[in-house]
Order: C-alpha cells, then sequence, then structure tokens
C-alpha cells in the first residue's frame, strides 16, 4: 500500500479529494471564504482536468470527490461533467441552488440514481435572515427547487452555516429543519457549521478561527496548486491565501497527495470535528 | 525583487520549516522559493548539501562561490558570500582580489593550490563550451577525485544560484550591507 493509500485508509488524509471549478459566483455571500462574486477572477478548471484528477485520486485511494466553487453550476458543463464523474467516484457537489430552473434544472435530471449529491446552503427558515447574508430572494430560489431536485431523484443535502452553532436560537434551528423536511431532505442530510474565519468572513471578523491544527487534511485541487483542505485557497481583499498550500504541481494527483500525506504524518486527529466544521 | 517575498503569515505547510521566526534571518532566496513550496523543499536541503559545510574546507567552498558569483555579475551572492567568506578565513585583501575582473586575483593567492582552483573557476564559470583542459589538469593535481566531483556541483550550483538571484532581483540583506561597509567591502 502507499503512503498515500496508507494515510487515507488510516483517516490521516481525509478519503474525498476536493477539487475548485471555478471562483466566480452569481451571489456575493457575506462569509465567503472565497470572496466569489460575479467579476472575481474565474480560476476555473476544465472538465478533463476535473476528470483525469478523479481517475488519478480512484488510483491513490481516495474514495470520493467534492467540487466546489465559486458556483459550480455556473459552468454549462457542470450536469454533464457530474454524470461523468459519478463512473469514477462518488461526488458531492456544492451549490446555491438559484440557478435550478428550467434547462439547468432538466439538465439535472439524468443524475437520478447516480452517486452524486448536491449539498445546497440555506441559513435559515426566515427568508429575509437568510437573503441578509446570501442575498436577495436566495430563499424563494432554494425552497423551490430544493423539491424539484428530489422529485427528479437526485440526491440533495442542506448545508447551514451560522455564525456560532452553539449558541444559536434553538427554535429558530427547528423552524429550518422544519423546513427542509417539508421540502423532501431528511435530519441525516441536514449539516450545520460554524462560519470558517477566512476570505470575506475574515474581513468581516465573522466565525471561527481555523488554521492546519484545527482542519481535517482533505487534499484539494485548484487552478492556483493544491491545498490542504477546501477551506484552504481562500482568498482575502483579491488574493489567494497560501498558508494552507501544499504543492503548485496539481498533476501528477500523486505528487501533492505524496506531499499532504508527509506533512500531515502521524499527528493527532485534527480539532476540526470538535469545532464542527467537517 | 522580481517578486513579492511570501509574508510569514502566508508560509505553505511544507515551506514552513525553512522560514525563520525573525524575519530578518528569512533569505530572499527562501522567501522566493516559498512561493512554489515543493520546489523550496528540495532546493534548500540541496543548496545546504552542496554550499554548507562538507568535506572540503569552506575556506575553499568560499572561493569558488564568490569567485564564479563575481564572473557571474550577481549581486546578491558577490555580496553575501564576500561577507561568508570573511567568516572562512579569508580576508579583507583577498575577498577584494576575488571581486575584480579577469585574472585579479593572481597577485594574492600565491599558493598553487588556490590558484589551480581559482583558474578553473574563471574557465567553468567565466567561459561557455568545454573547459580547458589545462585548467582541468591543474585542479585534478591538487585535489581527489570525490573533491573535484564536489567542487565541480559547487561551482555549477553558484551559477544556477547566481542566475536566479540576479534574474528575480534577490536584495541583500541590510545586516550584509553594513557588515560589508564596515569592513570597506561596500
Amino acid at each position: 500500500m502507499s503512503a498515500v493509500a496508507a494515510a487515507i485508509a488510516e483517516g490521516r488524509v481525509g478519503e474525498r479529494l476536493w477539487m475548485y471549478s471555478n471562483y466566480h459566483c452569481n451571489l456575493r455571500c457575506d462569509y465567503c471564504l472565497t470572496e466569489s462574486a460575479p467579476g472575481v477572477v474565474r480560476r476555473q478548471l476544465e472538465p478533463e482536468t476535473i476528470l483525469e484528477h478523479a481517475r488519478e485520486a480512484r488510483a491513490l485511494g481516495f474514495t470520493g470527490v467534492g467540487i466546489t466553487g465559486g458556483e459550480p453550476f455556473l459552468l454549462d458543463w457542470m450536469s454533464e461533467l457530474l454524470g461523468e464523474l459519478a463512473e469514477i467516484l462518488p461526488v458531492i457537489v456544492l451549490s446555491n441552488a438559484t440557478l435550478f430552473t428550467g434547462r439547468r434544472l432538466e439538465a439535472l435530471a439524468p443524475l437520478a440514481g447516480l452517486p452524486v449529491r448536491i449539498q445546497i446552503s440555506l441559513d435559515s427558515a426566515e427568508p429575509r435572515a437568510n437573503d441578509a447574508v446570501r442575498g436577495r430572494a436566495t430563499f424563494a430560489k432554494v425552497v423551490a427547487a430544493v423539491p424539484e431536485l428530489v422529485r427528479r431523484g437526485v440526491g440533495v443535502r442542506i448545508a447551514t452555516t451560522l455564525e456560532d452553532p452553539a449558541s444559536h436560537d434553538p427554535e429558530a434551528l427547528e423552524r429550518l429543519c422544519v423546513l427542509h423536511r417539508s421540502l423532501g431532505v431528511s435530519d441525516e442530510d441536514h449539516v450545520v457549521r460554524p462560519i470558517v474565519r477566512r476570505g470575506r468572513a475574515a474581513t468581516g471578523g465573522l466565525g471561527v478561527l481555523a488554521g492546519f491544527e484545527q482542519l481535517e487534511p482533505e487534499l484539494t485541487i485548484t487552478a492556483d496548486g493544491a491545498f490542504a483542505s477546501p477551506f484552504g485557497p481562500t482568498v482575502r481583499a483579491g488574493v489567494l491565501d497560501t498558508d494552507l498550500l501544499v504543492t503548485r504541481t496539481t498533476s501528477p494527483l500523486a505528487v501533492p497527495a505524496g506531499a499532504l500525506a508527509r506533512v500531515v504524518g502521524d499527528r493527532a486527529e485534527a480539532d476540526d470535528a470538535r469545532l464542527g466544521i467537517r | 525583487m522580481l517578486v513579492t517575498p511570501v509574508h510569514p503569515a502566508d508560509v505553505p505547510l511544507l515551506a514552513r520549516p525553512y522560514y525563520s521566526d525573525s524575519a530578518e534571518r528569512n533569505s530572499p532566496i527562501v522567501t522566493s522559493l516559498a512561493h512554489v513550496p515543493e520546489a523550496l523543499d528540495v532546493t534548500m536541503p540541496f543548496i545546504a548539501t552542496v554550499l554548507g559545510p562538507s568535506a572540503i574546507a569552506a575556506r575553499t567552498k568560499e572561493l569558488v562561490i564568490l569567485r564564479a558569483s563575481v564572473l557571474l555579475e550577481c549581486s546578491y551572492c558577490v555580496r553575501t558570500h564576500s561577507a561568508v567568506a570573511l567568516d572562512s578565513d579569508l580576508s579583507v585583501g583577498e575577498v577584494l582580489a576575488l571581486r575584480r575582473g579577469e585574472a585579479g586575483w593572481r597577485d594574492a593567492f600565491p599558493a598553487e593550490g588556490d590558484r589551480a582552483l581559482l583558474g578553473w573557476v574563471d574557465a567553468v564559470a567565466g567561459a561557455v563550451g568545454a573547459v580547458a583542459p589545462t585548467a582541468s589538469k591543474a585542479l585534478r593535481e591538487h585535489f581527489s577525485v570525490p573533491e573535484v566531483v564536489e567542487l565541480t556541483l559547487l561551482c555549477a550550483a553558484t551559477v544556477m544560484l547566481n542566475r536566479y538571484c540576479t534574474a528575480l532581483e534577490l536584495p541583500a540583506s541590510e545586516a550584509t550591507l553594513r557588515r560589508l561597509a564596515a569592513e570597506g567591502l561596500g
């Protein structure tokens, strides 16, 4: 067994390979790690690059891939790519779900029954509270899109990001759970995690501090290099953070994967589970 | 510098072992290479092995490094290794002689071994194409095979670093500049 495969099997390196498909987004959320917005530098990975990384990841011992951004579904080839990725490894893709209407919604239908899940951001059961953070009318778009996806058999998770989950109003959280259940998403497919103080959240003084020692090492590929966590390739004041950069080399994937396994070594489990970031 | 040095707060994981808590002590070679941490992670141990303490005396190695850097006109390396040379038992007069133009060193280095070495450095780092056979022969008469191999690697690595430091316009540290000024080598 290779050092990378051993590190994954022993849980020292996360079993999922993350890839930032792009950095641009149709929203401009207050706590966005990557300062994503409509006009930012796209830092885009090409679909064949993503597929090749997934093939390499499978060979190295990874058991899943994650796609994040930016908003991945701004790329018109994303739905088709997810189907191809699912033939290689199970996929989770993070989305704001505000684009799932008409042609884009129908393009997702072929994903029904495949090992693909779309993790959708929804931060409150109150439209005003949700939209204050994520942008005008996003709540209405999400609650319209989720049942449509569920009805088509597409896997959906709901991700709620809060300033401090521990002190959040439990009744407000329960109202959110009632809402996601009504949309067809079970409790086990609802994750609640804190804002991580990087990117725009750091500028705004929001969330929990999280460095390498606090994060689960998960190899993350971007157009700028390979990072030690999907919370790594963040952007602040337009500049890419490099404190969690592993290598600039991303292909062959064995280079950054081997380097991450070496950096992680035999360190104790990270604090991410305690912080609820994972 | 042509590129922004990587700030200590942004140091990539592989680069962390090469950074000092004291910003003044972080060389621009490290702070520039940190942009490509996997390159830093192999280059710095290589530099330490080839330019650092080894079976060959520090004075001998600094003759090669400083002379090659003068021939390649690398401002950063000439300044930095002028100071290192002083710490390696070379006199101010010898350093000044090495920093002169072609063959400026001859009067300052009467020992045959030093002359063979410096003549060979001039033939390797100060010329292109085949190395003059007379220079190679003279070197071989004063150094063993392992020493010739190590000196050749040292000279070649110095040329590589000369071009790296020159192309990226790396600045010598303030401490080095103060030291050189105090020694009359500014």
